[in-house]
């Protein structure tokens, strides 16, 4: 199946829930989704498309749109399609449902996601801090708004 | 893990810094007599926030910033970041240049296994493995030095080609080397598996299936060791790569020796690779002519939109995802490591196995913490 039929097999399947898709390329897919339903349709493309492994997952601050997008790039060890799935959520209270149920690597990008953009993820299994200590908590230093950059963490670097 | 601590039971830290981990992390291990029932990774130490740097640097500046990521794998992370700008920006990379970045890349590959392998060596005590691999190692780095002009953070490559050409000699020297590369490669592999103490300590140990290692989401050799032909260079075909003769190495038992294995075919593998680059490499240009951005421009845009590109590094799949809004700096770019989903799944392989497992496990991943910290 080549991207144009996967792509055609997932918007008919979800009809207004996957919108704005267009294929990039002959092996690169971007789509936009509802993020009520992101875990239903990475189930769908991991048992239907072969779609078994989550590349990485991550958000992309936009504050002029006062949005976060939640970015799902996820590939195969079956064919050489790569789907990016972008999910958007209000930046002020950023929530989406967790994926960890179905690609079990995506619980480090979730946590990770978590303390750099403050995107909460329900249902996620151990939700804390990854890389950064506690007490950051909060700041969500990636937002484009961090005003800790550089002075607080890499004075020497920048 | 630590609410429930049963009276026979103990939980041993294991690092930050410990001689076992080739980086600093933490694996806090629970153990009951001397087997570990559960265990968890703490990351951290070595947080260098590269993404928010890179959104705060040209995209020149930023190739000196990836080399940082990981030194072992340095010139496949600048392949993976200045394949995301030539994509965006439509730059044409000339052939020579592209046979230029094969064989530097495939010449950090070996080295990178080397290293990998003589510490993996030397964690289970063969100590004297990683004597024997680093004098070869060596060799090929004055290669590396000769082309690049830095041992570990090259800095080599530019937006559609790259720093230099080829200096005077080059094919000679690989030659020499790979010579005595080709004998060292089966000397280690006779030692490996004539030697039963070693034999004892990992066959059969930390033992993935292929069907768990493909849902925890690995890549690269730990993934290729039980038998799944997962390679990038193979399946997604950057540079030359569709038009060179290479077989991608698996083993399939999927435990500690198979993971070492494939690491010595994938080596000679390289140098396969490398020898047939040098019989093909054609003359001719190593930066594109009559591009709008200049070799050294410090200051470029690069017209907005967003691209996924990924590479086959040492240690599996390197992905780099930029997002571009016009500017002369990247809006984000997010790195996609090979370690970060290796690392994630030590707690799983531990489970259940003694403690002096731990380092054999561990160490066969080649883990690098600095990649999955950033």
């Amino acid at each position: 199946m080549d991207a144009k039929a996967m792509i055609d097999s997932l918007s008919s399947q979800f009809t207004g829930v996957i919108y704005d898709a267009q294929v990039e390329s002959d092996i690169r897919i971007l789509a936009k989704v509802k993020p009520e339903s992101v875990k239903d349709i990475c189930q769908y493309l991991k048992e239907k498309l072969s779609f078994g492994h989550l590349c990485c997952e991550f958000g992309v601050d936009y504050p002029e749109r006062n949005e976060i997008e939640v970015v799902y790039v996820i590939g195969s060890y079956e064919h050489p399609v790569v789907l990016t799935l972008k999910a958007i959520l209000p930046r002020d209270d950023p929530e989406v449902e967790s994926v960890v149920p179905v690609y079990w690597n995506a619980n480090w990008y979730e946590r990770e996601t978590y303390e750099l953009f403050g995107v909460k993820y329900l249902d996620h299994p151990d939700l804390r801090p990854l890389v950064l200590p506690q007490d950051m908590l909060g700041e969500w230093p990636l937002r484009k708004d961090y005003k800790g950059f550089p002075n607080k963490t890499a004075r020497n670097l920048v | 893990m630590y609410d429930e601590v049963g009276p026979s039971e103990m939980i041993v830290h294991l690092g930050p810094q410990h001689p076992m981990l080739p980086g600093p992390f933490r694996l806090n291990a629970k153990l009951r007599g001397e087997t570990v029932v559960d265990s968890e990774v703490e990351m951290g130490w070595i947080h260098k926030g590269i993404e928010k740097i890179l959104e705060n640097k040209t995209y020149l500046q930023g190739i000196t910033i990836v080399d940082r990521i990981c030194y072992l794998a340095a010139l496949t992370n600048e392949e993976a970041y200045v394949g995301c700008v030539e994509k965006l920006a439509g730059i044409e990379v000339p052939e020579r240049a592209q046979y230029i970045r094969v064989i530097m890349e495939e010449l950090s590959r070996i080295q990178s296994h080397l290293l990998g392998m003589g510490e993996y060596a030397s964690f289970v005590g063969f100590v004297s493995m990683f004597m024997y691999t680093i004098k070869e190692r060596e060799d090929l780095m004055s290669v590396i030095d000769s082309v690049t002009g830095a041992r570990i953070t090259h800095s080599f490559l530019r937006f559609g080609g790259v720093k230099d050409d080829l200096p005077e000699g080059f094919k000679e020297d690989v030659k020499y080397v790979f010579g005595n590369l080709r004998k060292a490669i089966d000397n280690y592999e006779e030692l490996f598996s004539t030697d039963s103490i070693y034999k004892a300590r990992t066959v059969g140990i930390g033992t993935l299936t292929a069907e768990v290692a493909k849902d925890i989401g690995v890549s690269g050799p730990p993934l290729r060791a039980t038998g799944v032909a997962f390679d990038i260079r193979k399946d997604e075909p950057y540079l030359v790569y569709k038009d060179l003769d290479f077989k991608v190495c698996t083993q399939t038992a999927g435990d500690v020796f198979a993971r070492v294995q494939v690491r010595l075919d994938e080596m000679r593998e390289s140098m396969y690779i490398v020898e047939q680059c040098l019989d093909q490499i054609p003359s001719g240009p190593i930066f594109p002519e009559g591009t709008a951005y200049g070799r050294r421009s410090p200051v470029m845009r690069i017209p907005a939109g967003e691209v996924f590109h990924r590479v086959e590094d040492p240690r599996g799949e390197m992905g780099f995802y930029m997002v571009s809004d016009g500017s002369d700096k990247p809006y984000r770019v997010k790195i996609r490591g090979p370690v970060y989903p290796t690392l994630q799944a030590l707690p799983p392989l531990l489970k259940g196995v003694p403690v002096a497992d731990i380092v054999a496990i561990a160490g066969s991943m080649d883990t690098c913490t600095s990649e999955v910290d950033r």
